[in-house]
């Protein structure tokens, strides 16, 4: 093991100085790295254009589109029936139409409830 | 008779820990007490602290001395050295297995959609960092060699596993309390954190609501993983291993197409590594060994890394305020410290306390995600210059 630095006080605020001054250098550069990822869905849309459905572009497309499993169309009518359910306390009911609410009330809601698990001192 | 009989109770006695029990090791009980009080009663990341505050407890309770005359081993102690149950899970800390494995398990659970969305505020997670350095310079100042100092200010970082890694790399000896202090603090944040945050922002500031972000698509997070890998590969060797099995364990996430090995390690992997870590850094905490002038003075310190990484990160977006139209609340900078996703979290209870309107939760995190890149970033830094990389 070599140190570059020497072992003294000097040498740790030097350290620190460099360490400091280049983290927020290349942080920043990962900033501007993730800023051009946008760039990727549209080279996606353009190649999906060309050749829409099959090959290496619709492979793209597919990429970025893609559902896993999880998403079947059918699981969010299953969880919302489930949900009045619970809710109606088991009451006979019927989901007779879904539709997305304006706003982000609900989806606030949830992440609230997920993750304001903290009770915090004042 | 009577005395035939008081000896075999004064060797019944001696076969116990009792006689060995001390004043040192009644505190360490009760800190260990503590540690379980805050997990159940104020849910303080229960997941470690019940480990650490259980082994730290029964590594205080001493047992019989392990040769006649030597010193009292509690039964912890016993399980942890050569060939019992847990020496092999302390090898684990020690030899670097377990630090990459908590990283997969961490990369297999955590959504870097926020980070991705949201680029500009990735800069928070170097400004939260100043506490390694305020850490590092005072570790110095205080005697410790420049290597001893650079793995202590790495507490400040709040990142567990890159805390043990570094310590591994540059202060072995120093692991113990160095794992323990930043463990323990990770647990702690929702006590450390709020009055600094609060103490550095106006209530106006603090009621600053942000709107929503836009929506990452699929590509995005697949790509995410394989740049980050190539790049800290590249460009951040010392640190690479810990960023890779991070980014493999979200590319397993991502892709979509082998939920079982992510499933495995967000959830059965990552919950045995859990036992085996909080065990193995709880049994370090043996009275005789922790209560040292050197543990003390690392815990201390990390405890000013913390307050002082806090601070700088909601400084560091209330600078970034003074440039944006857009204004941001303050009180993302401070989810700037790794700690994923406690420090974001607390983000959000503060801020949401002020404003009840107000959801910070997913604008934290980008922060916050960025925070373990910052860790890795200035471990990484440290690590090549002092040395060790």
């Amino acid at each position: 093991m070599h140190a570059i630095v020497p072992d003294t006080f000097q040498g740790a605020v030097i350290v620190s100085i460099i360490d400091f001054f280049l983290s927020f250098l290349i942080i920043s550069g990962i900033g501007v790295v993730l800023a051009l990822f946008p760039l990727l869905n549209r080279v996606a849309a353009f190649l999906n254009g060309h050749t829409p459905g099959h090959g290496t572009h619709g492979r793209l497309k597919d990429a970025a589109n893609a559902k896993s499993a999880h998403e079947d169309p059918l699981l969010p009518v299953a969880v919302i029936s489930a949900a009045v359910t619970a809710m109606l306390d088991g009451a006979p009911n019927r989901v007779v139409s879904i539709m997305p609410v304006q706003g982000t009330a609900w989806v606030n809601e949830a992440r609230m409830r997920q993750y304001g698990s903290h009770r915090l001192r004042r | 008779m009577l005395e035939q009989t008081l000896n075999f109770l004064q060797a019944l006695l001696d076969q116990t820990g009792a006689v060995n029990f001390s004043l040192g090791n009644l505190l360490m009980i009760m800190i260990g007490c503590v540690m379980i009080y805050l997990a159940i009663a104020k849910h303080y990341e229960p997941l470690l602290l019940i480990g650490i505050g259980f082994s730290c407890i029964v590594a205080n309770v001493p047992g019989p001395a392990d040769v006649p005359g030597g010193p009292a081993m509690s039964a912890l102690l016993y399980a942890v050295r050569d060939g019992g149950l847990f020496h092999y899970a302390y090898m684990g800390v020690e030899k670097l297995i377990i630090p990459p494995l908590i990283f997969l398990g961490v990369g297999a659970m955590t959504d870097f959609g926020p980070m991705i969305a949201n680029p500009k505020l990735v800069i928070l997670g170097a400004g939260a960092h100043l506490g390694i350095f305020v850490a590092l310079l005072l570790a110095k100042l205080m005697g410790f060699t420049l290597s001893e100092a650079g793995a202590i200010g790495i507490i400040g970082g709040a990142d567990g596993p890159m805390a043990i890694f570094v310590a591994v790399k540059l202060a072995p000896h120093l692991l113990g309390a160095i794992s323990v202090a930043a463990y323990s603090y990770m647990a702690l944040m929702p006590m450390i954190q709020p009055p600094v945050m609060r103490l550095l922002t106006t209530k106006a500031e603090r009621q600053i609501g942000m709107g929503e972000i836009r929506k990452v698509t699929k590509l995005e997070r697949i790509v995410f993983p394989l740049v980050i890998a190539v790049v800290v590969n590249l460009f951040f060797p010392p640190v690479a291993p810990l960023i890779t099995m991070l980014m493999l364990g979200n590319l397993i996430k991502e892709v979509g197409v082998t939920q079982r090995l992510a499933k495995t390690a967000a959830g059965g992997l990552m919950n045995v590594i859990i036992i085996i870590l909080t065990v193995a850094i709880g049994s370090t905490m043996a009275a005789d060994k922790f209560l040292t002038v050197q543990t003390l003075e690392i815990v201390g310190l990390g405890l000013v890394a913390f307050l002082f990484g806090t601070g700088s990160g909601v400084l560091t977006a209330k600078i970034m305020n003074l440039f944006l139209k857009t204004k941001i609340n303050p009180l993302i900078g401070s989810a700037g410290i790794a700690s994923v996703p406690i420090a974001a979290r607390v983000s959000h209870v503060v801020a949401h306390e002020e404003n009840p309107k107000n959801l910070l939760i997913y604008h934290a995190m980008g922060p916050n995600l960025a925070g373990v890149f910052g860790t890795a970033i200035s471990g990484g830094i440290l690590l090549a210059l002092l040395g060790a990389g």
